[in-house]
């Protein structure tokens, strides 16, 4: 068992390591099969050693990595019920997503790099699930921001893609900052940085001190999910390979923020204020960036913004107290998210490498597969009845309703509006892509087979995602709430009130698909307005960073250059060498190099010499 | 002792102050050259006196490097006004002032 | 061999004057180009080997390992001292690997290359002279001796504006020098009328009995020399320009090595010497460094010169190296020297890749650069891993040294450890503008495109082996670290 953990994190690394360090003297399938292989003998690995995570889970200790004074830090790994469902997911999902990526990728010329670095976020994203205490999970944390920065910018030739991989490594490391804080802070209050012995402590410590706490944890887990107000590198990092947008903006990294709460759940639901603050951040964020989904153009834009509100969902979930409710929507959303992403990816080859959904239409006539599979993930995102996505997002939002305070209340209300904003601008781009006739002019390409089928199981397991926890409204037993063993989790809610918000679910979301039908069946070429052109910009959030961050930054880095360092401190070093300088030209004039000259002064010293001693003499 | 202490330092100061001025207001090589050899010689009097005077070795000694040593300067000093007359034709010292600052 | 064989051979003096034997026999050869880099080549990998032989055979302690005393100029009470515990083992063996780095990639230097790599290795016996003297005036020795070849290194075989760097440097060094010495003469003087004997040895002096006026003078004396070295804002001045403008073995010479004297200096004599007025002085000396961090980070963010990029970031990274010693607790002074060191690896490799840049492109202009990764995959890559490295990424070297730092820093003083957090991010971001503009975006065509050379596969894959291995699993150079801190922190008596 100890072996298979060890390899579930292990296999991926050498994957990465043998494609970074000998890729390009293998012969040419070699390593595309050795990612794939290291990946899904990852997968298997973490299939064989999953039934010793239940209960207690599994511990491993490779090495001491940092140890100095009381402070030690291991390479340790722990599977948990929560790490195992977690690193389940992340190797499943990536397993379907490196086979989908040998198909996208099979005529780019640097697949080695692009593998390489597949895999090590792949280790990473592990390291970050599996790890024991928190310096390790930072370590993970840091390399999936490294490998999503790499691939973010893997077509390097276009400036905007490296500055979009740039953007999204500097915007989540100012997450960072606040995870580094509170890491250090947890350790100097614990003398460990152990996850689970940091848990077991906490019952006792200052309120105060548990909320700054877990605000600093919430802060880094607002940088990497991409959550308010730390969220303006995900649509950017659409510039990426689309695999990469379906593995690492939507399924595993962005969701490291929930699962990184979800982990210190002990600690962060102990502050009444802090969850308050997590629910608040989840909503507004999931409203938000549905509305900007809205107004997106570019199919793979349209994407981002819901799985940043999507994961906003996850956020609330945690807020109002629900680990089971949040992990089991990041798992839904992680299949049928992948599956959009790389259904769109189909569908962008199909139309000609065209990211423009106004440039679309007609799609479903270019493969009927593809258009079916992208319609489940739709139908999943959308929360249409009885699909994963609806079951998941409906047990946040009915956790959230029967909190019953008023504070509660409103972000339920928000939460349901959101859910039919979501539902509309998933049968908007449905309709754009899908209805009518292409619009656009170039000719189709040909899909190979290893980007369809790779999304079969996806589909499956985004239909049927439900049955992980089905509530026992209807007729399940909430497997997921069991296996994580979160009893608090249970709702206590009448069956008239969970009829009840189910009803209002479904009815959001017919409610948004009717409009959607009525406004975008036909494609109608409409003059964008102001307020298109305002969710268009992300709410404007990029421009207003700009004024209030980057250009006073800039400023203040060129007072500094051009004022303090050129200015002052050089200034006042060449000034004193000027002044030096200045005097010895004035000396130097008294050598002219005419040796009387020179024997005159020696004979006026001697003579002033004498003359002091005559006079010493004398008195 | 023959002649009196004092006369012999009035005579070696008269003779130092000679070459001095002889080094000062020449401005040919060869004069400048033979104003140091006076000074020398003036000190080198000095020794003598001073040695007769202290009823001791070492002055005299002294003296005897001094003409060693002036021997060889002079040797030294004559070549290089001869390499300096072949460079720029001239043995006046204005002409040579390279040295300025 | 064992350890006695070691405590009977005086080693210690084999260590030190082996390069000035490498440097007499280049200068005897200094006609002969292959002569000069054989030999340079020859000695500095007999150094090494014989600093990694000590450092695998020797026993831990928290005392000397090899101590070495001969009496030398009785008189005036100078003995030739040397004395060697885990922290100058560490950086002598860092010397000698750099130095080694430095002779491989100055190989076809074309300027009197004799006189280059006998420099090189006058230079090595004075670093390596700076890590083991425990006299006080063996040590100003060889502190000088390390100044000189330098400044020839810069001033003859530098770049564009060489003169004016090298005097820069020389001036503001032998500035800091001379305190040094008027501060050691008087202690010397002053310890003598006490005791009655006169003596320059470390140990005695550090019993002599001071006024704090009179504490606080010489500490400020001392520190003026070691500040300037480090370089401690806002005495940082010179060193851009050094870097600037020196060959590729002056530059990681001077990040490697010369930088890392200074801090030495402080831990081994400043605060000892001295410790009361050294525990007044820290939180001057941790808002310094935290100023040096910050600032010197924001103008590196505003460079256009790779080369000045990469010198204002050494600034920046021993601003946390300095604010580590200002905490004054084992974890952060371990993470401090485990920075040091580090650091030293990362940013001698990243000048190295400069110098490989240059040599392709003939520029270090970030807008005249671009795209390389097109061309030199493999080179790109190395920059990639190097600069990753310098920026802090957990996993690789420099991050291990930051963490111990700010955990060391957070015990003692939380509010100086939050704010230095925030360097690491503005590191990010003048670390991913340089990789930016240099190996991705648009191609600029360099007129070399050959990919590395067997020599530079060489020289590239130890250091990035190092890097990772130091950022992995860096305890075996922590361990020996640890009993010499404690003993220097209980000399330095714990605030």
């Amino acid at each position: 068992m100890i072996l298979l953990l060890t390899l579930t994190l292990l296999l991926p690394l050498l994957g990465g390591i043998i494609n970074a360090c000998f890729g390009n003297h293998l012969p040419k399938p070699m390593p595309v099969i050795v990612a794939n292989g290291a990946v899904i003998g990852s997968f298997l690995a973490c299939l064989g050693c999953l039934s010793s995570a239940s209960g207690d889970g599994l511990r491993v200790t490779l090495f001491t990595w940092l140890s100095s004074g009381s402070f030690q830090a291991d390479v340790g790994l722990l599977l948990d019920p929560l790490a195992a469902i977690m690193a389940l997911m992340v190797t499943g999902v990536a397993s379907l997503i490196h086979l989908y990526a040998a198909g996208y990728m099979q005529d780019d010329s640097d697949q080695t790099r692009f593998f390489a670095l597949l895999n090590l976020f792949v280790f990473a994203m592990l390291t970050i699930v599996l790890a024991d205490n928190l310096l390790l999970m930072f370590l993970g944390w840091e390399g999936v921001g490294f490998c999503s920065y790499g691939l973010i910018g893997f077509w390097y030739r276009n400036t905007e893609n490296a500055a979009a991989g740039r953007k999204a490594f500097i915007v989540t490391r100012i997450g960072d900052l606040f995870f580094t804080v509170g890491l250090l802070w947890l350790f100097a209050l614990f003398g460990t940085i152990g996850i689970e012995a940091i848990n077991g402590q906490v019952a006792g410590l200052d309120p105060t001190t548990i909320t700054i706490i877990s605000l600093l944890l919430l802060g880094g887990a607002c940088g990497k999910s991409a959550q308010l107000p730390l969220m303006t590198w995900l649509p950017d990092a659409m510039a990426g390979p689309t695999p990469v947008s379906a593995l690492i903006h939507a399924a595993t990294m962005v969701t490291a923020g929930v699962y990184l709460l979800c982990r210190m759940f002990p600690l962060v639901s102990l502050s009444p204020i802090a969850m308050g603050v997590i629910a608040l951040v989840g909503v507004l964020t999931a409203l938000y960036a549905a509305t900007c989904a809205l107004a997106q153009r570019e199919i793979k834009r349209v994407l981002a913004y819901s799985t940043m509100s999507q994961v906003g969902y996850m956020f609330l979930a945690v807020g109002v107290g629900s680990v089971s409710a949040a992990m089991f929507h990041l798992l839904t959303h992680a299949f049928f998210k992948s599956l959009l992403f790389m259904a769109a990816g189909c569908v962008i080859n199909l139309a000609g490498h065209e990211n423009d959904i106004y440039l679309m239409g007609g799609m479903r006539q270019r493969s009927k597969l593809v258009a079916g599979l992208f319609m489940v993930g739709l139908l999943c995102l959308a929360g249409a009845p009885l699909t994963g996505g609806f079951f998941s997002k409906d047990l946040i939002l009915a956790t959230a309703f029967a909190k019953g305070d008023l504070f509660h209340q409103a972000i339920y209300v928000i939460g349901i509006v959101t859910a039919g904003i979501t539902s509309l601008y998933s049968f908007r781009l449905g309709y754009l892509v899908f209805a009518g006739d292409f619009r656009g002019e170039e000719l189709p390409d040909d899909l190979p087979g290893l980007m369809k089928w790779p999304l079969l199981p996806l589909a499956l397991f985004g239909l049927f995602g439900g049955l992980l926890n089905l509530p026992h409204l209807f007729g399940g037993y909430s497997w997921l709430s069991g296996w994580l063993n979160t009893d608090t989790d249970v709702l206590h809610l009448s069956l008239n009130s969970e009829y009840l918000l189910s009803g209002t679910a479904v009815g959001v979301f017919v409610f948004g698909w009717l409009i959607a039908h009525l406004r975008y069946r036909k494609f109608v070429r409409r003059e964008s307005g102001l307020i298109s052109a305002f969710l268009l910009a992300g709410w404007q959030f990029d421009a207003f960073y700009d004024r209030l961050l980057i250009r006073p930054f800039r400023g203040l880095c060129r007072f500094c250059w051009q004022g303090v360092e050129v200015g002052l401190v050089d200034g006042l070093i060449e000034g004193f060498a000027r002044t030096c300088i200045s005097w010895g030209q004035a000396l130097r004039k008294m050598t002219n190099g005419q040796i009387s000259n020179y024997l005159q002064g020696f004979i006026w010293g001697l003579l002033l010499i004498m003359g002091w001693f005559l006079l010493r003499a004398v008195a | 002792m023959i002649v009196p202490m004092e006369h012999l330092l009035i005579l070696s100061t008269i003779l130092f102050l000679l070459g001095l001025v002889c080094v000062l207001a020449h401005r040919n090589l060869i004069m400048i050259l033979i104003g140091v050899e006076i000074m020398l010689n003036a000190v080198g009097l000095t020794l003598v006196g001073a040695s007769a005077f202290w009823q001791q070795i070492d002055g005299q000694i002294m003296v005897l490097f001094l003409m060693a040593m002036t021997s060889a300067e002079v040797s030294i000093s004559l070549a290089m006004v001869v390499y300096l007359q072949r460079c720029k034709n001239s043995v006046d010292i204005r002409d040579f002032d390279e040295m300025r600052g | 061999m064992t350890a006695d064989t070691f405590t009977q051979f005086p080693v210690l003096s084999l260590l030190l004057w082996l390069p000035l034997v490498g440097t007499l026999l280049c200068l005897v050869g200094y006609k002969s180009p292959q002569a000069g880099r054989w030999l340079a080549l020859g000695t500095t990998t007999v150094v090494f080997a014989l600093s990694l032989l000590l450092a695998f055979s020797l026993e831990r302690s928290a005392g000397w390992m090899l101590f070495e005393d001969y009496s030398w100029i009785e008189p005036f009470g100078i003995r030739y001292t040397l004395g060697m515990d885990g922290i100058s083992l560490l950086l002598i063996v860092l010397t000698a690997f750099l130095q080694l780095v430095a002779v491989l990639i100055s190989w076809d230097q074309e300027k009197s290359p004799g006189l280059f790599f006998a420099l090189i290795l006058i230079l090595e016996t004075g670093i390596i002279g700076v890590f083991l003297a425990l006299d006080l005036v063996l040590f100003y020795l060889f502190w000088e001796l390390m100044l000189i070849p330098m400044f020839f290194l810069i001033g003859v075989w530098g770049y564009k504006r060489r003169v004016y760097a090298a005097v820069k440097f020389f001036l503001f060094t032998l500035g800091g020098s001379l305190c040094l010495l008027l501060a050691v003469i008087s202690l010397f003087l002053l310890h003598g009328e006490q005791t009655g004997t006169y003596t320059f040895a470390l140990e005695a002096l550090k019993q002599t009995d001071l006024s704090f006026g009179q504490e606080m003078l010489f500490y400020l004396c001392f520190m003026a020399a070691f500040a300037i070295k480090v370089p401690l804002f806002p005495f940082h001045s010179w060193l851009p320009d050094a870097h600037t403008e020196a060959p590729v073995a002056g530059s990681v010479d001077l990040a490697g090595l010369l930088m890392k004297t200074g801090v030495y200096g402080m831990i081994r004599f400043a605060f000892p010497l001295f410790p009361s007025a050294a525990e007044k002085s820290l939180p001057i000396l941790a808002v310094l460094a935290l100023i040096g961090l910050f600032y010197a980070a924001w103008i590196a963010y505003l460079q256009t010169d790779i080369k000045r990029i990469v010198a204002y970031s050494s600034i920046s990274h021993l601003g946390f190296v300095i604010l580590g010693l200002a905490a004054w607790n084992q974890t952060a002074w371990e993470g401090s020297l485990l920075l040091m060191i580090n650091h030293g690896v990362t940013t001698g490799a990243l000048f190295v890749i400069i110098a490989m840049i240059q040599r392709r492109t003939g520029t270090r202009e970030i807008s005249q650069l671009g795209g390389l990764w097109k061309s030199q995959p493999n080179m790109s890559a190395f920059f990639l891993l190097f600069c990753m490295a310098s920026l802090g990424l957990p996993g690789l070297a420099n991050f291990a040294g930051e963490i111990l730092i700010l955990i060391g820093t957070f015990k003692s003083h939380a509010v100086w450890a939050a704010i230095a957090v925030a360097g690491v991010l503005f590191s990010a971001m003048y670390m991913l503008r340089m990789v930016q503009e240099t190996i991705w975006g648009p191609c600029c065509e360099p007129f070399d495109k050959q990919d590395l050379i067997s020599r530079e596969w060489l020289i590239l894959i130890p250091l990035a082996v190092l890097v990772v291995w130091l950022g992995c699993y860096p305890q075996p150079i922590l361990d020996p670290l640890r009993e010499p801190i404690s003993l220097l922190l209980r000399q330095g008596g714990q605030p």
